[in-house]
């Protein structure tokens, strides 16, 4: 009797508490709920080079990618108005909007801009410097020589001027990355080490502003009220973070989340639950700038021999791989640049077919025709996916009687074989951190260094010339046709780069969600402001 | 009283030796926080300048006596990624384990000594035998088991509850029955087995002899005398309930002292990792400390051999 009463009790009490909820829900205004896997570490984009979603929310760049309806991506001006480039391709003027608000009420100003960029590398733990170096004086400030940023100049309130070491054409692009969030110079002074940590002590100028943080539990976000652009569709987006990938499937078909990343989930999962006719018009899909590859050393044998990297390529059956590990969701890429990306042209796509026929040929040509031994190193921590891909290669490349065979290393030795030089095959992802081809091609070809330290000894050094040379084109026409002369050479001339596929992300929305625009490199976190709720 | 003194005495050579052990392991696991930190992002010089900001090129001696003087001081060191006092972490993280913890120790204290106390009384009869099922299958089935089962059943197919947690007590109750779970099985047990056994010395049946009803000789007799190493057992379980819960915290998203360890494990967060592990020791070294205390205090025989 006794514990049917408390039975009895509990659910009325249940049932209270979530009467009472849905009531308050039902006072405020349209609520964006969005699911996490982890929490994010910190809301300070100086500090990290992962959690981008607090700070595409809350920071204003100078410029955005605008991601278009056909899948295309272009730059478009945010807080800058306007911006000008000198002949030599050297400085930048910038004129702000003169009607940009921190979310505390205070006009967003030149000073503010000098004061972020300053901090990108004065700040001691800052892990944002890779690709903003190119500003005339950084290297001195990183260096220790002084703690102001010579390429930074200051005209007035509105206007300023960026002076870069050396011309850089994609340095436009950087501006739109999260790594250049504008900052409030007085709240970095106020915040001191509570910047993004505290989120009243957090302050941006984007479409949303933090209300409320929990470590590994929640996140709470609200419009700005000073905001100068259109006010976002949901007055309030509310964070939660599920460490199961069942507790977060759950969720969503119980309402709790409006946005399911189905990155978070199994494959065979979405493809199950989601890929039906229930779910199917309201899966959203984007490209991921970023592309798989398979790097060869060309510095061991037989990998120097031109012929046998083409009989590689030709030997790896990348539909196969895309359909198996992928279910299908990507696009075969015969080059360096991702599908979607700035530079990446249908030109140099189509030439690359699976044929081990044909590598078998090549090989016997090459008097590999009992083939060789080759190691695929595998970092133990890399995702189950691209452990998976080393699987299918390997079988790839015994169907064309190489030797290959699977190496397991821990992270910390993984990486540090690859920067050895040593490393004799890998597989790797590179997601674009700007959009512009000299992200992916300086990463890889950039210096005689740059392929080394990649395990990819690479060794013409003329071509390595050209790629520092093409950052320097001012005329854009110009500049992406060099890009893809680059292109072709070093994949398909050289066959120094074993080309895979880009992927696709996919999201699911729930009904109260009308329209949902990705963040345009495809990544999981995305500005609030480009969900239309219904 | 003066052992008390002497037990918590014999704490800090142990948790010294903890510290090292932790310390030195840590440092032997492959993987470097500067290499994790930086991803697929990292020119040499930036992994330099930050391995100096986070004084990981000191040497080792160095970085462990600067560790024990600053948790000497309650500074457990600032965590690696979030760049957030370690110690301050903990503190945000307690609550929610320390509520989780209650709420599952009192589920599985009340519902292991109703069972076993029933079960006794009605030994190897049918109340007893269905009892004795439910408690073998508390204690063998797996905690991430009992978690999801419970949270498909109740949160998403009967939308009781909601399928994670907020804090609140509501949302709470699944975790808990899934975490006391276990603990309710093993009390039920030891309950049962040890009122048994007390129930056959000879001053139950004086008791009975002197004319007192069944009812009261077990409530009044008996129970007191099997409680004790019910007790013990009780006092370890909160202990390891309260240095928290891994799993549970996982499966119902309770931003407790697990969920800390955990990431601090996959993000190579030392200072956090360090700092969760040590926190954890202490509060299991308390509990068995309070337990023993409670034994001596329950207990006149032990008191005066102590």
């Amino acid at each position: 009797m006794k514990i049917k009463a408390i039975c009895g009790a509990l659910f009325t009490a249940a049932l209270t508490v979530m009467v009472s909820a849905s009531a308050v829900m039902a006072d405020d205004d349209k609520v964006l709920k969005v699911g996490w896997n982890k929490d994010i570490q910190t809301m300070d984009v100086h500090k990290t080079t992962d959690n981008y979603m607090v700070p595409l929310n809350i920071f204003d760049r100078l410029l955005e990618v605008q991601l278009n309806d056909d899948g295309s991506t272009e730059l478009v001006n945010s807080i800058a108005k306007d911006y000008s480039i000198s002949d030599d391709g050297l400085v930048y003027s910038f004129t702000l909007r003169d009607d940009v608000k921190f979310s505390d009420g205070t006009p967003l100003t030149a000073e503010d801009v000098e004061a972020t960029f300053t901090r990108m590398f004065t700040l001691p733990e800052s892990v944002q410097t890779d690709f903003t170096t190119c500003i005339k004086g950084a290297q001195d400030i990183l260096d220790g020589k002084t703690d102001t940023l010579e390429g930074l100049h200051v005209t007035d309130d509105y206007h300023f001027e960026i002076t870069l070491e050396e011309p850089f054409a994609g340095f436009l692009s950087v501006l739109a990355t999260p790594t250049c969030c504008i900052m409030s110079k007085a709240n970095l002074e106020d915040a001191g080490s509570d910047f993004g940590v505290d989120p009243a002590k957090t302050i941006g100028s984007g479409p949303y502003m933090v209300t409320d943080w929990v470590q590994n539990s929640s996140l709470e976000m609200v419009r700005n009220p000073y905001y100068w652009g259109e006010p976002a569709s949901a007055a309030k987006v509310s964070v939660k973070v599920y460490p199961e990938a069942s507790s977060m499937d759950m969720a969503f078909q119980n309402g709790d989340i409006d946005i399911l990343d189905c990155d978070f989930l199994d494959t065979a999962i979405v493809d199950a639950t989601y890929e039906t006719p229930a779910y199917q018009d309201r899966i959203v899909r984007i490209n991921r700038l970023g592309v798989y590859y398979y790097f060869l050393n060309e510095a061991l044998e037989p990998m120097n021999d031109l012929k046998v990297r083409q009989a590689v390529q030709m030997a790896i059956d990348r539909e196969g791989i895309l359909n198996s590990i992928f279910g299908g969701n990507g696009v075969i890429v015969d080059g360096i640049y991702p599908a979607g990306a700035i530079g990446f042209t249908e030109d140099n796509q189509g030439w690359l077919k699976y044929d081990p026929e044909g590598a078998k040929a090549l090989l016997k040509e090459a008097g590999y025709e009992n083939g060789f031994d080759l190691e695929i190193s595998s970092n133990s921590n890399a995702s189950q996916n691209i452990k998976n891909i080393l699987q299918v290669i390997q079988q790839n490349l015994q169907d064309v009687g190489i030797n290959a065979h699977i190496e397991n290393y821990d992270e910390s030795s993984w990486i540090a074989l690859r920067k050895s030089g040593e490393m004799p095959s890998f597989v790797g992802p590179w997601t674009l951190d700007y959009n512009d081809p000299s992200n992916v091609i300086d990463t890889f070809y950039g210096s005689a260094e740059a392929t080394k330290g990649r395990s990819l000894n690479y060794p013409d050094t003329e071509v390595m010339a050209r790629v520092n040379a093409a950052r320097a084109i001012v005329d854009e026409n110009e500049r992406l046709a060099e890009y893809a002369a680059l292109e072709k050479k070093i994949v398909e001339e050289d066959a120094a780069w074993v080309p895979l596929f880009s992927l696709q992300h996919r999201f699911v929305l729930s009904d109260n969600i009308e329209k949902f625009i990705p963040h345009w490199a495809g990544y999981g976190d995305f500005n609030c402001a480009n969900v239309t709720m219904k | 009283m003066k052992s008390a003194v002497k037990r918590v005495i014999s704490m800090i050579p142990v948790l010294l030796g903890v510290m090292l052990l932790i310390f030195i392991m840590l440092r032997i696991v492959p993987g470097d926080p500067v290499t994790v930190l930086l991803g697929e992002h990292y020119s040499q010089e930036t992994i330099d300048r930050l391995t100096a900001a986070m004084k990981l090129d000191r040497p080792l001696l160095e970085q462990f006596i600067s560790y024990v003087l600053g948790v000497l001081k309650g500074d457990l060191g600032i965590s690696y990624v979030s760049k957030r006092p370690v110690t301050m972490m903990i503190l945000q993280a307690l609550p929610y384990t320390v509520k989780l913890a209650l709420m599952a120790a009192a589920f599985a204290w009340v519902i292991g000594l109703f069972a076993g106390i029933i079960a006794a009384v009605k030994e190897n009869k049918i109340p007893d035998r269905i009892f004795m099922a439910f408690s073998l299958a508390g204690v063998s089935v797996p905690v991430f088991m009992s978690a999801l089962l419970l949270q498909y059943i109740f949160a998403f197919r009967l939308k009781l509850f909601p399928i994670t947690s907020d804090g609140s007590i509501l949302s709470m109750l699944l975790p808990a029955i899934a975490l006391g779970w276990n603990s309710a099985g093993s009390i039920a047990r030891l309950t049962r087995s040890s009122l048994i056994e007390v129930m056959q010395a000879d001053y139950i049946d004086t008791a009975r002899a002197k004319g007192l009803k069944r009812r009261s000789v077990i409530f009044g007799h008996a129970l007191k005398n099997s409680l004790l190493p019910v007790i013990t057992m009780m006092a370890i379980q909160l202990s390891s309930m309260l240095s928290g819960a891994v799993i549970t915290e996982s499966v119902f998203g309770i931003p407790g002292i697990g969920r800390l360890a955990t990431t601090s494990i996959s993000n190579r967060d030392m200072p956090l990792l360090q700092g969760t592990i040590l926190f954890t020791t202490v509060v299991i070294i308390l509990g068995n400390l309070i337990a023993d205390l409670l034994y001596s205090v329950l207990d006149p025989r032990i008191r005066s051999q102590m």
